[in-house]
Protein backbone atom coordinates (compact mmCIF):
# COMPACT_ATOMS: atom_id res chain seq x y z
CA UNK A 1 0.00 0.00 0.00
CA UNK A 2 1.11 3.37 -0.65
CA UNK A 3 2.89 4.94 2.42
CA UNK A 4 0.81 7.94 1.93
CA UNK A 5 -2.46 6.29 2.14
CA UNK A 6 -1.18 4.24 5.52
CA UNK A 7 -0.04 7.09 7.16
CA UNK A 8 -3.67 8.65 6.78
CA UNK A 9 -5.65 5.39 7.40
CA UNK A 10 -3.39 5.09 10.86
CA UNK A 11 -4.25 8.59 11.71
CA UNK A 12 -7.77 8.38 10.72
CA UNK A 13 -8.88 5.69 13.23
CA UNK A 14 -6.51 7.64 16.06
CA UNK A 15 -8.51 9.72 15.58
CA UNK A 16 -11.66 8.14 15.96
CA UNK A 17 -10.51 7.23 19.41
CA UNK A 18 -10.92 10.74 20.27
CA UNK A 19 -13.78 12.27 21.83
CA UNK A 20 -14.63 16.12 21.62
CA UNK A 21 -16.63 15.76 25.41
CA UNK A 22 -13.05 14.03 26.12
CA UNK A 23 -10.60 16.86 25.14
CA UNK A 24 -9.95 19.32 27.99
CA UNK A 25 -7.54 22.92 27.04
CA UNK A 26 -7.71 24.72 30.00
CA UNK A 27 -6.88 22.22 32.84
CA UNK A 28 -6.21 24.56 35.93
CA UNK A 29 -4.70 22.01 38.39
CA UNK A 30 -1.26 23.52 39.05
CA UNK A 31 0.33 19.71 40.42
CA UNK A 32 0.61 16.60 39.29
CA UNK A 33 -1.88 14.53 41.36
CA UNK A 34 -4.15 16.70 41.28
CA UNK A 35 -4.26 17.27 37.14
CA UNK A 36 -4.76 13.72 37.36
CA UNK A 37 -7.57 13.87 39.75
CA UNK A 38 -9.42 16.65 37.39
CA UNK A 39 -8.72 14.72 33.92
CA UNK A 40 -10.38 11.49 36.33
CA UNK A 41 -12.99 13.29 37.26
CA UNK A 42 -14.37 14.36 33.98
CA UNK A 43 -14.28 11.14 32.68
CA UNK A 44 -16.50 9.75 35.98
CA UNK A 45 -19.34 13.05 34.85
CA UNK A 46 -18.74 11.67 31.53
CA UNK A 47 -19.83 8.71 32.41
CA UNK A 48 -16.95 6.84 31.41
CA UNK A 49 -15.75 5.17 34.22
CA UNK A 50 -17.39 3.64 37.66
CA UNK A 51 -15.20 4.72 40.25
CA UNK A 52 -12.99 7.76 40.11
CA UNK A 53 -10.92 7.05 43.19
CA UNK A 54 -10.33 3.46 41.73
CA UNK A 55 -8.43 5.39 38.66
CA UNK A 56 -6.74 7.47 40.47
CA UNK A 57 -5.07 4.93 42.94
CA UNK A 58 -4.27 3.23 39.77
CA UNK A 59 -2.57 6.27 38.01
CA UNK A 60 -0.61 6.95 41.14
CA UNK A 61 0.16 3.55 41.65
CA UNK A 62 1.41 3.79 37.96
CA UNK A 63 3.04 6.80 38.27
CA UNK A 64 5.15 5.33 41.15
CA UNK A 65 6.54 2.80 38.78
CA UNK A 66 8.39 5.61 36.63
CA UNK A 67 7.02 9.16 35.74
CA UNK A 68 4.72 8.90 32.65
CA UNK A 69 6.06 12.37 31.89
CA UNK A 70 8.32 11.37 28.75
CA UNK A 71 9.53 15.05 28.21
CA UNK A 72 9.35 17.30 25.57
CA UNK A 73 6.20 18.59 27.58
CA UNK A 74 3.97 15.47 26.98
CA UNK A 75 3.26 13.07 29.45
CA UNK A 76 0.80 9.42 28.69
CA UNK A 77 -0.57 8.61 32.10
CA UNK A 78 -1.90 5.23 31.42
CA UNK A 79 -2.88 2.09 32.85
CA UNK A 80 -5.76 -1.08 33.18
CA UNK A 81 -8.66 -0.66 35.58
CA UNK A 82 -11.90 -2.72 36.02
CA UNK A 83 -13.34 1.22 36.96
CA UNK A 84 -13.00 1.53 32.88
CA UNK A 85 -15.68 0.31 30.79
CA UNK A 86 -13.62 0.81 27.47
CA UNK A 87 -10.41 1.89 25.69
CA UNK A 88 -10.45 5.81 26.67
CA UNK A 89 -8.80 8.17 25.99
CA UNK A 90 -8.33 11.81 27.57
CA UNK A 91 -6.63 14.67 26.07
CA UNK A 92 -5.86 17.30 27.99
CA UNK A 93 -3.84 20.81 27.74
CA UNK A 94 -2.63 23.43 30.62
CA UNK A 95 -1.28 26.25 29.28
CA UNK A 96 0.80 27.20 32.06
CA UNK A 97 2.39 23.99 32.08
CA UNK A 98 3.02 22.04 35.64
CA UNK A 99 5.69 20.00 36.83
CA UNK A 100 5.22 16.45 36.28
CA UNK A 101 8.38 15.15 37.38
CA UNK A 102 9.03 14.41 33.52
CA UNK A 103 11.67 12.79 32.16
CA UNK A 104 13.64 15.81 31.14
CA UNK A 105 12.67 17.71 34.07
CA UNK A 106 10.72 20.59 31.64
CA UNK A 107 7.39 21.29 32.55
CA UNK A 108 4.10 19.40 31.36
CA UNK A 109 1.57 21.02 28.51
CA UNK A 110 -0.16 18.10 26.84
CA UNK A 111 -1.88 15.10 28.84
CA UNK A 112 -2.69 11.65 27.11
CA UNK A 113 -4.53 9.92 29.54
CA UNK A 114 -5.54 6.43 28.18
CA UNK A 115 -7.51 3.68 30.07
CA UNK A 116 -8.02 0.28 29.34
CA UNK A 117 -10.37 -2.39 30.24
CA UNK A 118 -9.12 -4.96 32.68
CA UNK A 119 -11.17 -7.19 31.93
CA UNK A 120 -10.67 -7.16 27.79
CA UNK A 121 -7.82 -8.43 26.80
CA UNK A 122 -8.64 -7.36 23.51
CA UNK A 123 -8.39 -3.77 24.21
CA UNK A 124 -4.87 -2.91 24.76
CA UNK A 125 -3.58 0.43 25.18
CA UNK A 126 0.24 -0.49 23.81
CA UNK A 127 -0.65 -0.11 19.93
CA UNK A 128 -2.54 3.41 21.19
CA UNK A 129 0.42 4.61 23.05
CA UNK A 130 2.87 3.66 20.10
CA UNK A 131 1.14 5.33 17.96
CA UNK A 132 0.77 8.71 19.25
CA UNK A 133 4.35 8.59 20.82
CA UNK A 134 5.25 8.10 17.00
CA UNK A 135 3.11 11.60 16.39
CA UNK A 136 5.40 13.32 19.11
CA UNK A 137 8.84 12.38 17.87
CA UNK A 138 8.04 14.07 14.51
CA UNK A 139 9.15 17.60 15.38
CA UNK A 140 6.67 19.83 13.21
CA UNK A 141 3.70 17.83 14.85
CA UNK A 142 4.78 18.07 17.91
CA UNK A 143 4.89 21.95 17.67
CA UNK A 144 1.56 22.03 16.26
CA UNK A 145 0.33 19.89 19.50
CA UNK A 146 1.60 22.32 21.47
CA UNK A 147 -0.34 24.95 19.47
CA UNK A 148 -3.55 23.08 19.19
CA UNK A 149 -6.57 25.52 20.87
CA UNK A 150 -10.08 23.25 19.94
CA UNK A 151 -11.17 20.05 19.18
CA UNK A 152 -10.73 20.85 15.11
CA UNK A 153 -6.79 21.64 15.59
CA UNK A 154 -6.48 18.51 17.44
CA UNK A 155 -8.37 16.78 14.29
CA UNK A 156 -6.33 18.72 11.77
CA UNK A 157 -3.07 17.30 13.24
CA UNK A 158 -4.14 13.63 13.62
CA UNK A 159 -4.46 14.01 9.66
CA UNK A 160 -8.35 13.79 9.88
CA UNK A 161 -10.92 15.61 8.12
CA UNK A 162 -11.73 19.63 9.70
CA UNK A 163 -15.24 20.07 10.59
CA UNK B 1 -19.93 -0.73 46.42
CA UNK B 2 -18.63 -1.73 49.82
CA UNK B 3 -15.29 -1.70 50.88
CA UNK B 4 -13.91 -4.93 51.04
CA UNK B 5 -15.14 -5.35 46.98
CA UNK B 6 -13.33 -1.62 46.38
CA UNK B 7 -10.12 -2.69 48.08
CA UNK B 8 -9.97 -5.83 45.82
CA UNK B 9 -10.36 -4.34 42.67
CA UNK B 10 -7.44 -1.74 43.28
CA UNK B 11 -5.77 -5.05 44.18
CA UNK B 12 -6.78 -6.42 41.05
CA UNK B 13 -5.52 -3.24 39.17
CA UNK B 14 -2.63 -3.40 41.12
CA UNK B 15 -1.75 -7.22 40.50
CA UNK B 16 -2.46 -7.04 36.48
CA UNK B 17 0.43 -3.41 36.56
CA UNK B 18 2.62 -5.70 38.55
CA UNK B 19 2.59 -8.53 35.84
CA UNK B 20 2.73 -6.38 32.92
CA UNK B 21 6.20 -4.91 34.28
CA UNK B 22 7.15 -8.54 34.62
CA UNK B 23 5.87 -9.88 31.51
CA UNK B 24 9.37 -9.08 29.24
CA UNK B 25 7.72 -8.59 25.77
CA UNK B 26 5.40 -5.48 27.24
CA UNK B 27 8.41 -4.33 29.78
CA UNK B 28 10.67 -4.23 26.64
CA UNK B 29 7.80 -2.44 24.29
CA UNK B 30 7.17 0.35 27.21
CA UNK B 31 10.92 1.04 27.53
CA UNK B 32 11.52 1.28 24.07
CA UNK B 33 8.99 4.00 23.92
CA UNK B 34 11.02 5.46 26.55
CA UNK B 35 8.83 5.09 30.11
CA UNK B 36 11.03 4.29 33.19
CA UNK B 37 9.63 1.26 34.49
CA UNK B 38 12.41 1.52 38.02
CA UNK B 39 9.90 1.50 40.64
CA UNK B 40 8.50 -1.62 40.68
CA UNK B 41 9.62 -2.31 44.70
CA UNK B 42 7.04 0.83 44.99
CA UNK B 43 4.15 -0.86 43.24
CA UNK B 44 5.06 -4.37 45.92
CA UNK B 45 5.07 -2.13 48.60
CA UNK B 46 1.69 -0.72 47.43
CA UNK B 47 0.72 -4.06 47.21
CA UNK B 48 1.61 -5.32 50.84
CA UNK B 49 -0.13 -2.25 52.63
CA UNK B 50 -4.01 -2.42 50.20
CA UNK B 51 -3.38 -6.33 51.10
CA UNK B 52 -3.63 -5.21 54.73
CA UNK B 53 -6.80 -3.37 54.18
CA UNK B 54 -8.71 -6.49 53.00
CA UNK B 55 -10.28 -9.10 55.40
CA UNK B 56 -8.26 -11.91 55.98
CA UNK B 57 -10.49 -14.50 55.08
CA UNK B 58 -11.65 -12.55 51.45
CA UNK B 59 -8.23 -12.03 50.80
CA UNK B 60 -7.20 -15.67 50.96
CA UNK B 61 -10.14 -16.99 48.48
CA UNK B 62 -9.27 -13.91 46.12
CA UNK B 63 -5.16 -14.74 46.24
CA UNK B 64 -6.15 -18.62 45.60
CA UNK B 65 -8.79 -17.22 42.03
CA UNK B 66 -5.97 -15.17 41.08
CA UNK B 67 -3.06 -18.21 40.55
CA UNK B 68 -5.72 -19.51 38.10
CA UNK B 69 -7.35 -16.36 36.82
CA UNK B 70 -6.09 -13.18 35.64
CA UNK B 71 -9.41 -11.79 36.62
CA UNK B 72 -10.68 -12.92 39.93
CA UNK B 73 -12.86 -10.30 41.02
CA UNK B 74 -15.59 -9.06 38.38
CA UNK B 75 -19.04 -6.76 38.64
CA UNK B 76 -22.31 -8.30 37.60
CA UNK B 77 -24.06 -6.48 35.03
CA UNK B 78 -26.18 -8.58 33.44
CA UNK B 79 -27.49 -12.43 34.04
CA UNK B 80 -24.13 -13.96 32.99
CA UNK B 81 -21.07 -14.00 34.84
CA UNK B 82 -18.58 -12.04 33.18
CA UNK B 83 -15.51 -14.52 33.80
CA UNK B 84 -16.68 -17.40 32.58
CA UNK B 85 -19.85 -16.03 30.64
CA UNK B 86 -22.40 -19.08 32.36
CA UNK B 87 -25.97 -17.87 33.08
CA UNK B 88 -26.00 -17.00 36.93
CA UNK B 89 -28.89 -18.84 38.52
CA UNK B 90 -31.89 -16.57 38.73
CA UNK B 91 -32.09 -16.69 42.67
CA UNK B 92 -28.99 -14.10 42.19
CA UNK B 93 -31.58 -11.52 41.44
CA UNK B 94 -34.62 -12.08 43.07
CA UNK B 95 -33.56 -11.50 46.34
CA UNK B 96 -30.76 -8.52 47.82
CA UNK B 97 -28.13 -10.79 48.58
CA UNK B 98 -26.94 -10.18 52.11
CA UNK B 99 -23.11 -10.82 51.31
CA UNK B 100 -20.96 -8.30 49.93
CA UNK B 101 -19.28 -10.91 47.67
CA UNK B 102 -20.93 -13.89 45.33
CA UNK B 103 -19.36 -16.66 44.28
CA UNK B 104 -20.26 -18.02 40.41
CA UNK B 105 -20.99 -21.32 41.38
CA UNK B 106 -19.60 -22.36 37.50
CA UNK B 107 -16.20 -20.74 37.94
CA UNK B 108 -15.38 -19.89 40.97
CA UNK B 109 -14.79 -16.07 41.11
CA UNK B 110 -15.92 -13.20 43.07
CA UNK B 111 -18.72 -11.15 41.72
CA UNK B 112 -20.13 -7.94 43.51
CA UNK B 113 -22.57 -5.84 42.39
CA UNK B 114 -21.93 -2.89 41.37
ZN1 LIG C 1 -18.10 -17.70 36.42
Amino acid sequence: MNVKIKENMESEKLISLFNKDLCLFHLRSRKKFSILREMAHHLAKMGRVSDEDLIMEMLKNRESLGSTGLGKGVAFPHGKSLAIKKLTILFGKSVSGIDFESLDGKPTHIFFLILAPSNREAETYLELLSDLLTLVKNPEKLKKLHEVKDFSSLKVLFGGMET
Amino acid sequence: MKKNSRFLIALQDLDIMISEIKDKSTAKELKEMGFELSGLKELENARLELAEQISPAILNRYEKLAVHYKIAILPITGDKCLGCFVRLPTSFFSSTPTVELITCENCGRMLYIP
